[in-house]
């Protein structure tokens, strides 16, 4: 299990190296000046290569990339903000912790519900009820989040006045940006759940149950529900990533103050040790989350113990043996 | 009343799909005493498994209907029992072995938790004790009952027959139906798993439907023999009857279809034709149109049962003052 984690978080190490070198490259090929940026039209020519100078900006872009990387190694240096001057570490942290907590509720505001839906219609499969689930679940999908947030501010900020329009200063600001992100991926978890639900309601084990003389309610709970949520606690990964992506579109709409927005407004500030610090941090969180939710499935399915422990050199030799 | 503990009476099954009805089960009836053994065959779609699914009242629902007849237990009809009477009666009275051990077992519960489920059901008594309980009955179907924490993935497939087994007896039921218990075992483990259920069901008393496609089982382990053809009984008795004396053609060639070792035969029998499709079933005996015995009135007339005395019944033409002798196009290869 230890050898199983520790390869995941080496795998980390490509992946984050790949992300930083494109960033990178994005930075030298767009146009403009970073020092000149800071700095500001009234600086004159020899402030600016001053700055230039002290930001390195002069040496050979290896060179930079190379004095980043070592930077965040040795001393969690991610660079600083041009627009602030201050460590992007220490900016994104806070960020990070608001954007999490929303995340977090919008994952189990889409999970609940569409699980919940997902059992209903399983359950009442080809009756009004499975119909009725389909076209909800179906019509959080196609619309796009923007417009959902949108129209959700027009009800409970604007008319109803229930609600912030914007902002995180009461936790009535919370509820807003979590149901928009909850809600987009409820179709998903639904269609997963229904149909996982439906394949495990046909096993033999389920007839075996209903032998034991145990009742349908107890089947579905103790027997279904636990099978039936393998994959669907598989997808939870894959929405996490999506929820992230989603995040930092509704963070603008919803002015709240998370990494999301800080990304977005650092791109059109061209403030790059911010975009680059935001990317990466993003990319190590998603894969320790991937990481932390591949590991718990042990908790559901006992049979993945052995297929971690061993992990895949047991799975290499047997293709092997089938292309020979 | 009687000592039969299960009659079943003019039980007719079916399966409506959209495309068409299938008559799985048609017309059967038979008893069975209390610590008798009945073993059930016939060919894959005969409605062996349909029969017993409608004793558990485990049929598919929507699809299956069953349109008339009775399984009295005890003298109570278990058709008629509310949802609620049968859970009580299912996995206390009457448990159910399935076809394929593989599947039969929830993947995310431990083989323990799997046993005491039953046994928390019916009896009234602790998690502890229900667990002690499943631990010997691992014991009991030569499982190390310390292995109740473990899951079903990993245990071998005979190992798995047997906790099937532990859970199906785990209550004592006074019925035990086997759905070709060892069909997907190994041949080695096979006897060791039948003769285990023997034992076991010779300790317990219990009554057992055994179903299988094997008549050298159910020489070893039965009572009576009951044949299924395309949904019916055509013929049931005492294994020694149904053995030594079978009567219905289709017996015969069953047994003719069993290869054997002393005699010197070229190739195995194959019964001639089709297995009837009970999705269109003749309106005269269904086995007519593959029977070397049949005459122009086997196809007019669906012949009735018919008692020869001793229990051991038939349903054929060939012993009715009705039957013309065999027709000239069909010849014996006896
Ligand atoms: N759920 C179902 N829907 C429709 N038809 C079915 C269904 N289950 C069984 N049948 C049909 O009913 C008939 C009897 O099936 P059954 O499973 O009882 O046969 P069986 O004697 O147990 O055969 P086997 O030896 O292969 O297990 C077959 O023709 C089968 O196709
Ligand atoms: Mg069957």
């Amino acid at each position: 299990m230890l050898k199983y984690i520790v390869k995941r978080i080496l795998y980390l190490i490509p992946i984050l190296l790949g992300v930083s070198a494109i960033i990178f490259a994005l930075k030298t090929i767009t146009p403009g000046d970073p020092a000149r940026q800071i700095l500001g039209n009234e600086a004159s020519e020899e402030q600016v290569q001053a700055k230039r100078e002290e930001l390195g900006l002069n040496d050979p872009v290896v060179v930079q990339y190379l004095r980043y990387i070592g930077g965040i190694v040795t001393g969690g240096d991610f660079g600083d903000s041009y627009r602030t001057g201050e460590p992007v570490l220490s900016e994104i942290v806070p960020r990070l912790w608001t954007s999490a907590k929303i995340t977090f509720g919008a994952v189990i505001i889409g999970a609940a519900v569409g699980v919940l839906l997902g059992i209903i219609s399983a359950l009442k499969k080809y009756t009004w009820a499975d119909s009725l689930v389909l076209v909800i679940s179906m019509f959080f999908q196609s619309v796009p989040e923007f417009v959902v947030a949108l129209v959700l501010i027009m009800i409970f900020a604007v008319n109803l006045h229930l609600l912030p329009a914007t902002g995180l200063e009461s936790w009535q600001g919370y509820i807003m940006p979590m149901l928009c992100i909850g809600l987009s991926s409820v179709a998903g978890y639904t269609r997963i759940t229904r149909s996982s639900m439906l394949e495990v309601l046909g096993e033999d084990y389920i007839r075996t149950a209903r032998a034991k003389g145990q009742s349908e309610s107890n089947i579905t709970v103790h027997h279904a529900l636990r099978n039936a949520m393998i994959p669907v606690a598989q997808s939870v990964g894959t929405n996490l990533g999506n929820a992230i992506g989603g995040g930092m579109v509704l963070e603008t709409v919803f002015g709240v103050p998370g990494v999301g927005k800080y990304i977005v407004d650092s791109i059109t500030q061209r403030n790059y040790p911010s975009v680059l610090g935001g990317a990466l941090i993003i990319a190590m969180v998603l894969t320790v989350i991937n990481l932390i939710v591949d590991v718990s499935f042990v908790l559901i399915d006992p049979r993945l113990k052995t297929t971690i422990i061993s992990g895949g050199a047991k799975r290499a030799p047997k293709k092997k043996i089938k292309a020979a | 009343m009687s000592d039969n503990l299960l009659s079943v009476r003019e039980l007719v099954i079916h399966y409506e799909t959209d495309e068409e009805v299938v008559e799985a089960v048609n017309n059967i009836s038979f008893d069975l005493k209390k610590g008798e053994i009945l073993g059930l065959v016939g060919e894959t779609g005969a409605g062996k498994t349909t029969t017993a699914l409608g004793i558990m009242g485990l049929l598919p629902p929507k699809v299956a209907n069953v349109i008339s007849g009775s399984v009295e237990l005890d003298g109570n009809d278990l058709l008629r029992m509310t949802d609620r009477q049968m859970r009580k009666i299912r996995g206390k009275r009457i448990s159910m072995i399935f076809q394929d051990p593989m599947t039969a077992l929830n993947p995310v519960k431990t083989v323990g938790d799997q046993i005491s489920e039953v046994v928390l059901l019916h009896d009234r008594c602790s998690k502890a004790e229900a667990l002690r309980r499943a631990q010997e009955m691992l014991g009991m179907v030569g499982i190390v009952p310390e292995r109740y924490r473990d899951y079903p993935h990993q245990f071998s497939g005979g190992m798995k027959q047997r906790i099937v087994i532990a859970i199906a007896l785990a209550c004592r039921p006074d019925l035990l139906i086997a759905d070709e218990p060892t069909t997907a075992l190994d041949v080695t483990i096979q006897a060791q798993i039948l003769d285990m259920m023997r034992n076991l069901q010779k300790e317990n008393g219990t009554s057992m439907i055994l179903i299988t496609h094997d008549l050298g089982v159910v020489a070893e382990m039965c009572d009576h023999c009951a044949v299924m053809y395309a949904g019916e009984l055509v013929e049931y008795g005492t294994v020694e009857a149904v053995f030594d004396h079978p009567k219905h053609p289709y017996t015969e060639a069953l047994y003719r279809s069993i290869p054997s070792l002393d005699k010197d035969v070229e190739r195995l029998h194959v019964i001639p034709g089709m297995v009837t499709d009970p999705a269109s079933l003749p309106a005269y005996c269904s086995f007519a149109d593959r029977c070397g015995d049949a005459c122009g009135m086997c196809r007019t007339l669906d012949p009735k049962v018919l008692d020869l005395g001793g229990g051991h019944t038939v349903k054929c033409l060939k012993y009715t003052s009705k039957w013309e002798g065999k027709t000239d196009g069909k010849t014996e290869s006896a």
